[in-house]
């Protein structure tokens, strides 16, 4: 008589349609296999007693607490608070606040395109040097990240094939808030920045489109990008000098 | 879909926070239990309720509707548990082991050990005390796809779809997660007994 394997017996266990048709009859008449059959299910039916704690039911309250003020800045820098903890060990809310200042820039720029009139009460008493001063900051920030990000790739599966899901996702929100800095940028003919800009939003698309878990001549593809254009080196510059000009008062 | 959600989702796409927050509280609970059974506390839980919620506002365009909001957040929460799995075994992986090699290192042995009576194995604080550790053996696919099948009630196929990989990886993510938790959920079963 042929045994069940344990294959076969977790597939019965969860009633899958893949389990053997002739499995619970087998079980019947086979001791040996139905003392295995009943072993697997007292440890799975022990797995079974684990309780979620109920969760707060204010849940939804608080959830909506600590992500409405962070839909403002939809397609925005995404630093995402568990990464952030993650890869700096500590959060660093005062991320948000470029982006978010930048976002309140260019809503300006574009609402005194569209009409004369309106014009945003904070955004109104700043002069042309101040709005200046804050994109440079925000793209600053935003090479900053790229940077991370680039180390991240550069560093990453030394053996070989990695998984690059996570830096993917981050790709993705990066190349959004690129495309406002490259407005912007437009708008006030700063061609050398931009060229960085598009350079690094090509190589993050090209990110954002990898498959999860790269294999090693993917990995090396795009180790060889990174290094073949000098992009991390001439990030890290722009970056420096982007934050001196910011700083400037 | 019911017709009340379709009209909030509407909504939701032109940008409505209130019809999102709507959303917010009528599903945060369900992606909460989720959470938790993939990450193994409350806190990295919480962390994850509100990644999913804010990618599911980011990618609210994405959302064909084809399954159910509530289903295509389920995906979502699965993605984000998996990336957060992912990061903490990196984590690990690159911690010192512990005492290794040392009976009094293995946490199963140590909770078998100070709880040797089946009534208060048959608590749930002390089942998830023995069961914690043993789902840390798993990898992420692994853990991502028992919890999938044992808890969510998924089959084969679903999680296949889910977790974006082929029925057959999918399946032997399973048997592999449910052979490594009786490697350590019997011995500590049977020193209880």
């Amino acid at each position: 008589m042929k045994h069940l394997t344990e294959e076969d017996l977790v597939l019965l266990y969860y009633s899958e349609p893949e389990a053997p048709a002739h499995g619970q009859l087998h079980l019947r008449d086979c001791p040996e296999c139905r003392g295995a059959a009943e072993s697997l299910a007292l440890t799975l039916n022990v797995c079974s007693e684990w309780v979620v704690p109920e969760p707060d039911a204010e849940l939804g309250r608080s959830v909506w607490a600590q992500i409405a003020p962070q839909l403002e800045v939809q397609g925005g820098s995404h630093a995402k608070r568990h990464w952030a903890r993650h890869l700096w060990g500590r959060p660093r809310p005062w991320l948000w606040v470029a982006p978010a200042l930048l976002a309140l820039l260019l809503g300006t720029f574009y609402l005194g395109r569209v009409s004369k009139r309106v014009e945003s009460p904070v955004m109104a008493g700043l002069s042309n040097a101040a709005r200046q001063r804050i994109l440079a900051i925000s793209l600053a920030d935003h090479l900053d990240r790229a940077e991370m990000l680039l180390t991240e790739i550069s560093n990453a599966g030394d053996s070989g094939a990695a998984d690059i899901s996570s830096a993917r996702y981050r790709a993705q929100d990066m190349v959004d808030e690129g495309r406002l800095m490259r407005q912007s940028l437009a708008e006030q003919g700063d061609t050398a920045t931009l060229a960085l800009v598009d350079e690094v939003e090509r190589f993050l698309l090209e990110m954002a489109n990898s498959p999860d878990n790269a294999n090693a001549a993917e990995v090396q593809s795009i180790r060889q990008r990174i290094d073949s254009g000098s992009l991390l080196f001439k990030v890290r510059i722009i970056e420096s000098n982007l934050r001196t000009e910011g700083q400037k008062s | 879909m019911p017709q009340s959600e379709e009209i909030t989702l509407s909504k939701v796409r032109g940008g409505d926070r209130d019809a999102f927050r709507a959303l917010v509280d009528q599903h945060a609970r369900t992606v909460f239990r989720l959470a938790y059974r993939m990450t193994g506390n409350e806190t990295d839980a919480e962390d994850m309720v509100q990644e999913t919620f804010l990618r599911a506002w980011k990618q609210i365009g994405k959302f064909d509707g084809r399954a159910t909001f509530g289903t295509w957040l389920h995906r979502i929460c699965t993605n984000c548990a998996l990336d957060h799995l992912r990061l903490r075994q990196r984590r690990q992986a690159a911690q010192p082991a512990y005492h290794a090699g040392e009976d009094q290192s293995d946490p199963v042995a140590l909770v078998a050990a100070e709880s040797p009576s089946p009534e208060r194995l048959a608590m749930s604080s002390q089942i998830s005390a023995i069961l914690g550790p043993a789902l840390e053996e798993l990898t992420e696919m692994e853990r991502a796809a028992f919890i999938l099948r044992h808890y969510e009630g998924m089959g084969i196929e679903e999680i296949s779809v889910e977790l974006g990989v082929q029925p057959g990886a999918a399946k032997h993510s399973v048997f592999r997660a449910v052979q490594k938790l009786r490697r350590v959920l019997e011995p500590a079963m049977a020193n209880s007994r």
